[in-house]
């Protein structure tokens, strides 16, 4: 597995430039790309490489560097290896490459990071929203987005009564399962 | 709708119509909706719709802190909560650099195939159901709950146990625990021949899931399928043994896969699955007694707990496929951002809506139930 490992990476260090990986582990790899050559990189890995499985795409928003982090997560059945591709896009206008050429799960994730993050994946099949399909505020996980502070501004805190619950205690607590209903 | 209130609709002249499949429909897992356009019965287009169980745990996880976040994760997925625990703990243990105690480990592996158990008598079971056998359905339902009484024991919860915590999990094994799960294990393999004579040989069962919702290897491949419903396109893959974890790389066992990969082929991998799991936990049983020591490692201050900062990927293999945990801190009392992959990402929305096309109508809840698709897992 080591040497396999050791020869797409020689291969693609002499491809594509400006490229910084890392080994954190026997079977995990991280890689460091610029946006251009991303797409190149998944190619290589996967026609090269054997890296034929999409485990998931992830966005990370650093709104202090104004920019999306996209990790591309992908998992080789051959060399028992995981890549995790990581690429920086501006956070303005956010719009990015869809894979979906490449590796037909992004479809699901694409959406997802659209939906979420508000990024734009140019030539993803289907960029409809899908959990907040009645929700028309901003992307929901960009860190600007204060959960807290919505919540506070759409409902009235209720005042809680645990009446109930002193009863309970009063019983001596919750349910129990008694040792002559156990049945082993 | 009383007749005189009837009132004749000018279609225009198509045999194709649009019909809303869920969000509440006895044949669904959970609440989930397909809009699903047909002739006749054969279903022309499906579309997913998701959404209906959408909680915001990723949002909620970056505002609490890392072990607060451990009663969250497990209702990420209802039926297969304890994969859930493990692998965000093992996420932070990698970020941590914690080293997990032995016996802490065999323990997890434990939980891990016990509910793999529950899983598949719940999907099997509902799977029975979707066909109009409501029998194994009771069965599976009633034998899962045995489990359930053993991780109450354990973990003081029933379905959510809140137990794997970094570092190790709560507290150890109660007096004579494994004599009791010993004998659920004789039980519910005394139980197996009674499910094949009911299900999974019978003609009622067989002769409706052959053929229906069938992928090959390489579309399996294509659309990112994983666990059983990978397998039962005919590759042994599983995440137990390509990438291990805890002590699975010591265990013996086998990946069972079936060829045809249609719904009957998902049932029988499940099926031959949960004999592995009962093979496993028979080994959990005859090693763990020997293996004395902590049940955690030390680990700070909970409530004060600065994860150092850095990026982990962990997978481990539930009962659907391949779970996985993106995690990343910045060294902060709470993660920055937590990324979860589950399997039915892919098989409720993508797969899904491609095996349906050119199924019946009534195949489309055991196609579901077949690559026991969980849409909690999807909606997050």
């Amino acid at each position: 597995m080591d040497k396999n490992l050791n020869v797409w990476l020689d291969n693609l260090l002499q491809e594509i430039e400006g490229i910084k990986f890392r080994r954190k582990s026997t079977r995990r790899v991280r890689i460091d790309v610029a946006m251009d050559a991303l797409p190149t990189l998944l190619e290589l890995l996967q026609g090269r490489a054997s890296y034929v499985h999409l485990s998931a795409i992830t966005c990370v928003d650093w709104p202090d560097d104004g920019e999306f982090e996209l990790v591309y997560h992908v998992w080789s059945y051959e060399t028992q290896s995981l890549v995790s591709a990581h690429t920086r896009i501006p956070r303005d206008p956010g719009v990015y490459l869809s894979i979906y050429d490449l590796y037909e799960p992004a479809a699901f994730f694409e959406r997802d990071i659209h939906e979420m993050f508000g990024v734009f994946f140019e030539g993803s099949p289907d960029m409809e929203k899908f959990i907040l399909t009645e929700w028309d505020g901003p992307p929901p996980m960009r860190k600007e987005f204060d959960s807290e502070a919505f919540v506070n501004q759409q409902f009235e805190w209720q005042p809680y009564h645990p009446d109930w619950l002193k009863e309970l205690e009063e019983e001596g607590g919750g349910v129990t399962t008694r040792p002559e209903d156990i049945r082993w | 709708m009383r007749p005189e209130n009837y009132q004749a609709v000018n279609h225009p002249p198509s045999n194709e119509y649009e019909l809303n499949f869920g969000p509440n429909h006895p044949g669904i897992e959970g609440n989930y909706a397909f809009k699903v356009k047909l002739n006749g019965d054969r279903v022309l287009e499906a579309r997913a719709d998701g959404g209906y169980l959408h909680r915001g745990f990723e949002k909620l996880m970056e505002g609490r802190l890392w072990i607060q976040n451990i009663a969250l994760v497990p209702r990420i997925c209802v039926p297969d909560p304890v994969p859930m625990e493990v692998c965000y703990a093992l996420a932070i243990e990698e970020l941590c650099g914690l080293e997990v105690p032995e016996r802490a480990q065999w323990i997890r592996v434990m939980q891990l195939e016990m509910s793999r158990v529950a899983a598949h008598l719940f999907a099997f079971g509902g799977h029975a159901a979707t066909t109009g056998m409501y029998t194994p359905m009771f069965w599976g339902i009633a034998d899962r709950d045995l489990i359930l009484d053993r991780f109450e024991e354990l973990t003081g919860g029933r379905v959510y146990h809140i137990y794997n915590i970094p570092g190790g999990v709560r507290r150890d094994l109660p007096e004579g625990y494994l004599g009791r799960l010993s004998g659920l294990l004789d039980y519910l393999e005394s139980r197996l021949p009674d499910y094949d004579n009911l299900f999974f040989t019978n003609q009622v069962f067989v002769r409706r899931a052959r053929d229906v919702g069938t992928m090959t290897q390489a579309q399996a491949l294509k659309w990112g399928v994983t666990g059983p419903n990978l397998r039962a396109t005919g590759l042994a893959l599983d995440v137990r043994r390509d990438d291990p974890y805890l002590v699975y790389g010591r265990l013996e066992f086998d990946v069972p896969t079936e060829a045809g990969g249609d719904a009957l082929a998902r049932n029988l991998v499940r099926r031959s699955e949960l004999q592995q799991s009962i093979h496993i936990l028979r080994q959990v049983i005859d090693r763990l007694p020997e293996i004395d020591g902590p049940i955690r490692c030390p680990i700070p201050n909970p409530l004060a707990w600065n994860v150092p900062a850095g990026e982990a990927y962990t997978r481990v293999e539930s009962s659907k496929g391949e779970l996985a945990y993106y995690v990343v801190s910045t060294g902060g009392g709470k993660p920055y951002r937590v990324h979860v992959r589950g399997p039915s990402s892919m098989h409720a929305v993508q797969v899904l809506e491609r095996l349906a096309v050119g199924s019946r109508l009534e195949d489309i809840a055991q196609i579901m139930f077949s690559l026991d698709a969980c849409p909690p897992e999807v909606d997050r």
